[in-house]
């Protein structure tokens, strides 16, 4: 009988562990929350730093996860875990011979950082909503006309004690650098601003995009970060920031506002840590058993990480975690077995 | 019958430093109090005032009402003291006279008159002297037990802290606690060598007498005596100099507040009668959220006070309060602690450098037509969800609304008033009311309890209605120009310790709360409400100690189990909305989102 | 020459030389308060600030330069503040912004 693995999350993660173990001859059980696969890829339209559409990546994995056969339970929750398998919120439980939390990150509410006026006023959208509008197929303004200007602010929900969030997210610098050069493709005669506090750019490409959209794009970068968004009665948003490479305090009027949100820890981490006897790092993300040596795995043999649910990651990042999380399961299960 | 003998020195001596040293301070204080303060005096001194306070005296300083609300056995210790201490001295001078007629007696002769007339005198009344005399020192002796106790285990008298003492008053404290039991001791043994007295010393008395040979006692009767007046002479010495101060001076403190003297933002010669009142009784250290959340120790009221009667006060102190008026509000003696605070780090702080905002002049950024001003307040442009309900909420009450300060305005004052710089804050003040004055409006409307507060209290604004934001929306409402649509939801209100102990400001957002909706109460609110943590007067707590406080306090407003936690100040919203998982929204928010609009 | 000037004190050199500046006073407002040595110096409290707003101030730049050991005019710009805690509520890092005004005034000032 083949040994069977439990996996929380049918994200990226999750989806390219289960594809990986079923071909090393487990029998993989994806669990995941919302009714579809995907995970949070699946509202991206175009990925960093070379703009492949999400789907590009995503629909393969699904495809394959079905070709597969492999079992999907959708629209269920994990609610508490343990070496030996999960209980669902409806009461079910899966047993398994490991698990693997999967379970990826929540976007940081850009409601909480009330003074950029999110969801306060028009035209104010968070990183994700413009890749929503993006994969709808236009991006307007509340009235339905094109931005004239538009301005990016990094960092919004991360670096921020305020919010307490002391963890850098990691990926918004390079969405922020990709998600200008597609403003700017989209609307030529745009300017568009970039304000920042540092530019990290720590992928294969991602300093490249950066300098092409400083010099290919003519996309401005202002290193400050927005203290504050302000309703303008022409409808249009005013900011305020220093540039602190002048020392001098900035105000612009612009169109529209977009909030490059930060990745948050899940709120239920703390739950499931709780039931199955693991540790979560100060910024409320999972912690691995070791940094190095056992970065995919969790303190409690049996039980294994893949993807951003132990910290911030690039898909490409969180994807090749996925071969690993597969290969010390099969470690694990070999082990176990012998 | 001279009334005397060698052993009455040390009281004698002790005595007269101590009248000495009280006449000095207390002339030295009524001449240095300033024109204003006197004309006060003059003019309320031959007024019901003058009984009213008296009054207060008995009802403070002797039974000490106010203490025995706070905590009834602290009550019983200090009335037990105070006004037992009085009796015994006032029935031991009934007692004199009753036995020698109206005659002049030296003070040592009521005092130690057990020893000078063990025996003598009528015997009409007696037995009913000699019993009030042992009822009192009971009752005396009591008190003294209740102190040691309080010493030794304070959680018995229901304080979780107890103040900590300087040298002055540990000796006093030391003499304190051995005047009443040497008393006691030197009466019994004159009882047991001549006869006399009542269930107490009496009984005491005839036990020694059996157990004792007349050797022994008569070897240990005059020392006992010395004793009793070495204590009494080193506490009436020490005292003036320790905490015990308060004793008299509570008294003209009393006096003066009835006659309007108050404490101001610079210090005055007033501020000794209020400092040297607190008899460090160590209430105000379990409000402190300082102590209770961070175990912050050496700042509170208590403390501050004391370091600044010995002028050994440091910024680090003062500026170490967040000033919420918490202990204030159960100080036993009803000392001003805020505004002598205040006027110490003015003291210590103000810095008199005049042209520091000479960029102020000619700034006008105001926008808008209207009688009613709206100044929303620095912190409240960092909360925009309260500015854009302002504006719902002004339009539908169809005013028409002059904005001070939408595209930045210049600071109230307060906060630097709060950092004592209180001629710094001036110039704001000058500013703003020059301001409010051109463009002529009748109403000033604030968000910020903060701007409200230095608004009422240190702007001359007459003729111009001052009100925030929650004062405002109730007015509206019984006007009948808002009307309020009903919700099922339930919400749950923090009073912001500027609006509610600052300002007296409890009822109106509560109003207006319910008529939206249910409103439910944390365990601690009105006068007692909890402090958010990030009070502007506190320039010493860092983030992580001012969220603590914030969490602590969420905590029972989430307790409530309301679905909102609503406030009315961007600084505590700010604040809650960072410590807490629960909705939390302004007043005017939980407003804007309900009116009804036939 | 001696009269000519540029804007600045004749002999004030253009680089912050680190080696030459005593940084004792620096020193000592960072031991008092260490977590001014967190500024990612991102602008918010400029940007923010009620004082900035209406005048030339740069908190951030006056407390970095301040770090630096340059301490030339810090309490003559640092007065200008008026302390209205706006760039506390916004420090991304939770700075005690407006314990760093007083700080660096009570040690830079003349009282």
């Amino acid at each position: 009988m083949k040994p069977k693995v439990v996996i929380a999350g049918g994200g990226a993660a999750g989806m390219a562990v289960a594809l990986r173990l079923e071909r090393l001859g487990v029998e993989p059980v994806i669990v995941e929350r919302e009714e579809r696969l995907g995970g949070k890829v699946r509202g991206w339209h175009k990925l960093f730093p070379t703009f492949t559409p999400a789907a590009e990546v995503l629909d393969p994995l699904v495809a394959q996860i079905g070709r597969r056969g492999i079992e999907c339970r959708t629209g269920a929750a994990v609610e508490a875990l343990s070496e030996h398998g999960v209980k669902l919120a409806s009461g079910q439980t899966i047993e398994a011979d490991a698990v693997v939390v999967a379970t990826g990150f929540t976007l940081f509410d850009a409601r909480r950082k009330e003074e950029y006026g999110y969801g306060i006023y028009d035209n104010v959208v968070t990183s994700a909503d413009l890749e929503r509008m993006m994969n709808e197929g236009a991006v307007r303004l509340a009235d339905g006309s094109t931005p004239r200007r538009i301005a990016l602010l990094h960092c919004v929900g991360s670096r921020d004690e305020k919010v307490c969030q002391r963890h850098c997210s990691k990926v918004c610098c390079i969405t922020g650098v990709k998600q200008a050069i597609e403003l700017k493709k989209m609307f030529p005669e745009a300017d568009v601003f970039n304000f920042y506090m540092d530019i990290r750019m720590f992928g294969a490409g991602y300093e490249e995009l950066y300098r092409e959209a400083q010099q290919s794009y003519n996309i401005h970068f202002v290193r400050g970060r927005i203290s504050e968004a302000s309703p303008m009665i022409n409808g249009r948003i005013q900011i305020k920031a220093e540039d602190t490479l002048t020392g001098r305090p900035l105000r612009m009027s612009i169109d529209m506002l977009v909030l490059l949100a930060g990745m948050r820890a899940n709120d239920d981490n703390a739950a499931l840590a709780a039931s199955a006897g693991l540790a979560l790092a100060p910024n409320g993300f999972m912690q691995s058993a070791d940094p190095f040596l056992g970065a995919v795995r969790s303190p409690r043999r049996g039980i294994f990480y893949a993807g951003a649910v132990t910290a911030p990651k690039s898909l490409a990042d969180t994807l090749a975690e996925a071969s690993l999380t597969a290969d010390a399961v099969m470690d694990y299960l070999n082990s176990v077995q012998r | 019958m001279t009334f005397f003998a060698p052993f009455t020195i040390p009281f004698i001596i002790g005595g007269a430093i101590m009248a000495a040293v009280l006449l000095a301070k207390y002339t030295l204080w009524a001449v240095r109090l300033p024109r204003e303060d006197k004309r006060l005096i003059r003019r309320n001194i031959l007024s019901f005032k003058s009984l009213a306070a008296l009054w207060e005296v008995v009802r403070e300083s002797l039974l000490h009402v106010r203490i025995f609300r706070v905590n009834p056995v602290l009550g019983y210790m200090h009335s037990s003291l105070a006004l037992g201490w009085l009796l015994l001295i006032a029935v031991g001078w009934i007692e004199t006279v009753a036995y020698l007629g109206l005659r002049w007696v030296p003070l040592q002769g009521h005092v130690f008159f057990k020893y000078f007339m063990p025996v003598n005198g009528i015997t009409q009344h007696k037995a009913g002297f000699e019993l009030a005399m042992d009822l009192l020192l009971a009752v005396v002796l009591s008190g003294v037990a209740l102190a040691w106790i309080k010493r030794m285990r304070s959680r018995i008298m229901g304080l979780r802290r107890t103040t900590k003492h300087v040298l002055f008053d540990r000796i006093a404290l030391s003499a304190l606690w051995f005047v009443f039991p040497l008393r006691y001791l030197a009466e019994s043994v004159t009882c047991a060598i001549y006869g006399g007295g009542s269930f107490l010393t009496g009984s005491t008395g005839s036990l020694l007498a059996s157990h004792l040979d007349a050797e022994t006692l008569a070897a240990v009767y005059e020392p006992l005596w010395w004793c009793y007046s070495i204590a009494l002479g080193i506490f009436f010495s020490t005292m003036p100099f320790s905490r015990y101060m308060h004793i008299f001076t509570e008294i003209p403190l009393i006096f003066l507040r009835r006659y309007r003297l108050a404490p101001g933002i610079e210090p005055k010669s007033y501020d000794h009668f209020e400092v040297e009142a607190c008899s460090r009784c160590g209430i105000c250290i379990d409000p402190c959220q300082l102590q209770s959340v961070l175990g912050i120790d050496e700042v509170q009221s208590v403390y501050f006070l004391r370091d600044r009667r010995y002028n050994m006060l440091q910024l680090s102190v003062a500026n170490n309060c967040l000033m919420c008026g918490r202990c204030q509000t159960k100080c036993p003696v009803g000392i001003n602690l805020n505004t002598l605070r205040l006027n110490s780090r003015s003291r210590m702080r103000n810095i008199p450098n005049e042209g520091r905002f000479n960029y102020l002049s000619g700034i006008d950024r105001s926008s808008g037509e209207g009688r009613t001003g709206y100044f929303a307040g620095c912190m409240t442009m960092l909360t925009p969800r309260t500015l854009s309900a302002m504006d719902t909420i002004f339009r539908a009450a169809g005013d028409d609304i002059w904005h001070a300060d939408r595209d930045g305005g210049v600071c109230c004052g307060r906060p630097l008033m709060l950092s004592g710089e209180t001629t710094a804050a001036r110039k704001m003040i000058e500013y703003n009311t020059d301001l409010f004055r051109r463009h002529g409006i009748t109403r000033l409307v604030t968000s910020c309890p903060i701007c409200l507060r230095v608004f009422r209290e240190e702007y001359a604004l007459d003729g111009i209605e001052v009100m925030h934001h929650s004062e405002y929306i109730r007015m509206m409402i019984a006007e009948g120009r808002l009307q309020m649509r009903r919700t099922d939801m339930r919400y749950t209100y923090h009073d912001p310790c500027e609006l509610g102990r600052g300002c007296g400001i409890y009822d109106q957002p509560r109003e207006v709360i319910a008529a939206v909706g249910e409103l439910v109460e944390p365990a601690h609110n009105r006068r007692d409400a909890l402090c958010c943590g990030a009070s502007l007067a506190n320039t010493v707590i860092d983030d992580s100690q001012q969220m603590r406080i914030a969490r602590e306090m969420t905590g029972e407003l989430e307790a409530t189990g309301a679905g909102t936690i609503v406030t009315s100040c961007p600084l505590c919203y700010k604040t809650i909305k960072r410590a807490a998982g629960t909705e939390t929204k302004d007043i005017s928010e939980v407003v804007a989102e309900n009116i009804f609009q036939p | 020459m001696s009269g000519l000037r540029f804007g600045y004190g004749i002999n004030r050199p253009r680089a912050i030389d680190i080696d030459s500046n005593d940084l004792r006073k620096s020193n000592e407002i960072l031991r008092e308060m260490p977590e001014l040595q967190t500024c990612i110096g991102c602008g918010s409290c400029t940007a923010s600030c009620t004082a900035g707003n209406l005048t030339e101030f740069n908190f951030r730049r006056v407390h970095t330069l301040v770090r630096r050991g340059e301490y030339r005019s810090a309490y003559e710009e640092m007065n200008k503040c008026m302390l209205c805690g706006k760039c506390r509520l916004v420090c991304p890092r939770g700075i005690n912004t407006r314990g760093v005004a007083m700080l660096i005034k009570r040690k830079l000032g003349d009282f």
